[in-house]
């Protein structure tokens, strides 16, 4: 577990000629954690979220970044809004400049960076956030995704410790939304710390590490996801929904389809509970293999060849950068997220996958599917494509 | 939304990667030769190979120049119908005297000049609309930069065009809204809707403002905008087009300065 980067001590803020919108708040978030902040319209989640940058400061209460008391002088708060990335709900109110590149460039330029450490840091994050070539496009012929994904770029081209943001999926469709949530794991992968807000449950449950429920300005549970959404009288006092999965394992267990003990975070866990319930002490069905291949260095033509040799494997990629590939190829993808738990779906039924994907994410699929091997027994094979 | 769609046809046109300097001293140079030039073959030579230039190389849909242009022309023949008519000279063609005080005449000279006027509007038009619809904003500031403009002009510059289309979507999502409610559905209405229109977008203008400082502050502004370093760099090949078009042009000038209609 790491250090804790943010804290906040019994904060209070009550807006001008207001109701009070935080009421006595106390939390803490550590390095690498991925934490959701989940509240009904109201509930004063964006009005915490800005105290994070000292864009509000608190009325009473004190917030702690690095353990050290945010100060709310002019420098103080440059240093802070450094390390701490805010991005915000509405994309369109937060990109300032008249192209893609003149806007991720705005806050390494403000920093003071050199002209090439500028230009590096904008094809780093344009490159992150998937968007290497768009920044000579003005951003009103850009889509919502889009744009998200230029207010992101934004952020990160400032490399900040801290990933901030606002209801990140709001209007985005649902290939949108997705797109944004795997850029998060991408980032988290990557070790950088996020919150962010959101009062989609759905998106939060599987996602986060920790959830913290907000109304009314005041936290009701902090708690793991899937203890956090686990209480129905809580959630619905929340004036939230029980995530669907959730809700059809407790079905599922009440009929004795779905073992009980620990509630599912996923659609493969759920799979797993009921496989166990059910088969009782059946033998399983021969499993399908997983192969990986890192698109980084495998060429174009040996990718084709390796799929005209497996005809009909079911694609999946992960990062950016390989599904990037992927269009490039124009392979058409199976899976776009939650790829390695689609794939591991697939092998359970007997099918083999493939993953496209790069560098250091191949180790993370062997470690994820070793690890679910060891909690199941299934023999799941993860194998490495020619030049991977 | 007549400014997103000359920004959009820039955007997208096919001369996009040539310089801007070089689309910048085809439209300053043919203005400037227009305003020399004492005959009306040399501007309308110039507007000609222009909208070929338009149609031909920048792939713009004619449709679309047409529209850009008819706008602009019903003002000019507007002008230049007055030109003719009152300006006088020497030598009357026909002459009405419908009040002791107001007389309208057409003569050699002021044929002469209404025609060099169009034909200098006409010319001047092609060249700014070639520009605005190959060159996007973005790579004239770009230009600005390089030539000295000062930085808050330009920061200031730059700020207003991201705004302005921010402005115009809430705008045109607002009048919709109202459209659908029946508004402007009588004088008095429209009149009504135009001010609660107004009043909305100007509100909307002014949280976008606060919003724009917020997000500033947020990434540690301290007021500096980045401009990329790189720009369509001038080719030997459309520099030497330029270059011919510019020189031909200037020659016409020069050679058809004393040739008039009539």
């Amino acid at each position: 577990m790491g250090s804790i980067i943010l804290e906040a001590r019994d904060v209070r803020y009550r807006y001008p000629r207001g109701m009070e919108a935080i009421r006595g708040i106390s939390f803490h978030v550590r390095r690498g954690e991925r934490v959701a902040l989940v509240g009904p319209n109201g509930a004063g989640k964006s009005t915490l979220l800005l105290m994070f940058n000292g864009m509000i400061r608190p009325d009473s209460g004190i917030l702690l970044f690095d353990n050290e008391p945010l100060a709310y002088d002019r420098d103080s708060l440059r240093r802070l809004r450094r390390r701490v990335g805010f991005v915000f709900q509405n994309p369109d109110r937060q990109i300032i400049a008249p192209t893609v590149w003149q806007d991720v460039a705005f806050g390494p330029t403000n920093l003071g960076l050199s002209e090439e450490q500028v230009r590096a840091a904008v094809e780093g994050a344009l490159g992150a956030v998937g968007l290497a070539g768009f920044g000579r496009r003005p951003p009103h012929q850009l889509s919502s995704g889009e744009k998200k994904r230029v207010a992101m770029a934004g952020v990160l081209a400032m490399d900040p410790d801290l990933l901030v943001l606002d209801e990140p999926t709001n209007n985005l469709d649902p290939a949108g939304s997705e797109d944004i949530m795997e850029l998060l794991d991408e980032l988290g992968e990557k070790g950088k710390t996020i919150f962010i807000s959101t009062h989609d449950v759905e998106l939060a449950y599987p996602w986060a590490d920790r959830v913290i429920l907000l109304r009314a300005g005041e936290i009701l549970q902090e708690d793991s996801p899937e203890v956090a959404f686990g209480d129905p009288d809580l959630v619905r006092r929340a004036r939230l929904s029980v995530p669907a999965l959730l809700e059809l394992h407790r079905e599922l267990e009440r009929r004795g389809l779905s073992s009980p003990g620990r509630r599912p975070r996923t659609v493969l866990d759920l799979v797993r509970s009921v496989e166990q319930a059910t088969r009782g002490g059946g033998a399983r069905p021969p499993c399908g293999a997983i192969h990986v291949c890192n698109v980084d260095v495998t060429g174009r033509e040996a990718l084709a060849r390796w799929l005209s040799a497996h005809d009909g494997i079911s694609i999946g990629a992960m990062g950016t950068r390989a599904k990037q590939r992927a269009a490039g190829d124009g392979l058409p993808l199976d899976f776009s997220y939650g790829v390695i738990d689609k794939c591991m779906l697939s092998a359970l039924n007997g099918r083999s996958s493939l993953i496209l994907t790069v560098g250091g994410m191949v180790a993370q699929v062997e470690q994820r599917v070793a690890r679910f091997r060891e909690e199941s027994g299934a023999a799941i094979d993860v194998r490495r494509v020619e030049g991977a | 939304m007549y400014e997103e769609l000359l920004e959009d046809i820039a955007q997208g046109n096919a001369l996009r990667e040539v310089s801007p300097y070089l689309k910048l001293a085809v439209a300053l140079g043919s203005i400037l030769l227009c305003l020399l030039s004492e005959s009306f073959v040399a501007p309308l030579a110039m507007a000609l190979l222009l909208s070929l230039g338009v149609l031909l190389l920048a792939r713009v849909d004619p449709r679309t120049y047409a529209a850009l242009f008819a706008a602009p022309l019903s003002f000019a023949l507007v002008s230049v119908g007055v030109i003719l008519l009152l300006s006088g000279g020497a030598d009357p063609l026909w002459g009405w005297q419908p009040l002791p005080w107001l007389s309208v005449s057409l003569t050699r000279e002021s044929i002469n000049e209404g025609i060099l006027v169009l034909s200098r509007m006409i010319g001047g038009m092609s060249a700014l609309i070639f520009l605005a619809v190959t060159t996007p904003m973005t790579d004239l500031f770009l230009v600005m930069r390089r030539c000295g403009i000062p930085e808050p002009v330009l920061d200031l510059a730059m700020m207003i065009y991201r705004a302005i289309f921010l402005i115009l979507d809430q705008l045109v999502q607002t009048y919709q809204a109202q459209r659908m409610r029946l508004g402007y559905s009588s004088f008095g209405e429209s009149i009504r809707s135009l001010s609660t229109l107004c009043g909305s977008v100007f509100i909307g203008s002014w949280i976008a403002g606060e919003d724009l400082v917020r997000a500033m502050d947020a990434r540690c502004s301290a007021g500096k905008f980045a401009m990329p370093g790189d720009i369509q760099p001038v080719r030997a090949g459309p520099c030497l087009a330029v270059s011919a078009f510019l020189t031909m042009s200037a020659l016409l000038v020069a050679i058809t300065g004393s040739i008039t209609v009539i």
